[in-house]
């Protein structure tokens, strides 16, 4: 079995989704604790900041490929006619759209970690980044949230 | 200072906005106009994904234009201003969506 069929089995593919989601969420949160605690060098904010965002783009490429090629076909359908249809009607559809807010408020956040942290400072833009990350973490937890509902949902429809 | 850094940051705060506005509209009227939906399902094989890739590329785009045309001399109040808006559409963005999605399921809209 080679790499690519492995990475392209189910479970795997959720594995990395949600693996790559909890990286991200993270790293804004850790960011969030470094500002807040002015604790942050320069050089650290923005690794931080750019793994975060690279994990939610391997995030984005996971879940979508699962999302595209196998949840459509194979766990919409459950859901729908489960106990819950409105894990897929609303949940899922408000996951698959609020995902795409996360990586540019994530990039943006990454371009203030480029600043010393004097000029942070400087621009008031302290309280401001802060929020930020702390608004990417939330959204990513909101995510996920979501998804254990959308599981549970296609779970409990395969059994009831 | 690096001016080039406020300008990046100015330039993506705003081009995050314009993607976060964009995925708002066209996911509403994608679902409430189908053949809009159809076009997305036909432009990349499938509707969220023409809608992720679609959000990038402005993204991006809208990221470049806004650098080469923000000036340089820019203050504090310029960068946070740019935040500010970014932070608000997000959290407008989310309730928008959301509001959408529970309201398309009870047949409101």
């Amino acid at each position: 079995m080679d790499i690519i069929t492995i990475l392209q089995n189910k479970p795997v593919l959720i594995g990395l989704h949600l693996g790559f989601a909890i990286i991200g969420i993270d790293a804004f949160l850790w960011l969030l604790w470094k500002f807040r605690s002015n604790n942050s060098s320069q050089k650290n904010g923005t690794k931080t900041a750019l793994v975060g965002v690279i994990s939610f783009i391997f995030s984005w490429i996971a879940g979508g490929y699962y999302y595209v090629v196998f949840y459509g076909a194979l766990v919409k359908p459950i859901i729908k006619t489960g106990m819950a249809p409105w894990a897929h009607n609303v949940v899922m559809e408000i996951k698959e759209h609020i995902f795409l807010f996360i990586i540019p408020l994530a990039m943006t956040v990454f371009f203030i970690t480029l600043l010393k942290m004097e000029e942070i400072e400087q621009f008031k833009l302290h309280r401001l980044v802060c929020w930020l990350s702390g608004t990417v973490a939330v959204l990513g937890l909101l995510i996920g949230v979501m998804g254990f509902i959308i599981s549970a949902a296609a779970r409990w429809g395969a059994i009831g | 200072m690096n001016m080039n850094k406020l300008k990046l940051i100015i330039a993506s705060a705003y081009a995050a906005l314009v993607s976060v506005l964009f995925v708002v509209i066209i996911t509403i009227i994608s679902e409430l106009v189908p053949s809009l939906k159809d076009w997305l399902k036909n432009l990349f094989g499938h509707h969220w994904v023409s809608k992720s890739i679609l959000s990038v590329l402005l993204y991006l785009i809208v990221a470049k234009i806004l650098y080469f045309s923000v000036c340089n001399n820019n203050n504090g109040q310029r960068v946070r201003k740019s935040l500010k808006l970014l932070l608000i559409f997000v959290v407008l963005g989310v309730v928008a969506i959301s509001l959408f999605y529970i309201g398309h399921y009870f047949h409101i809209f």
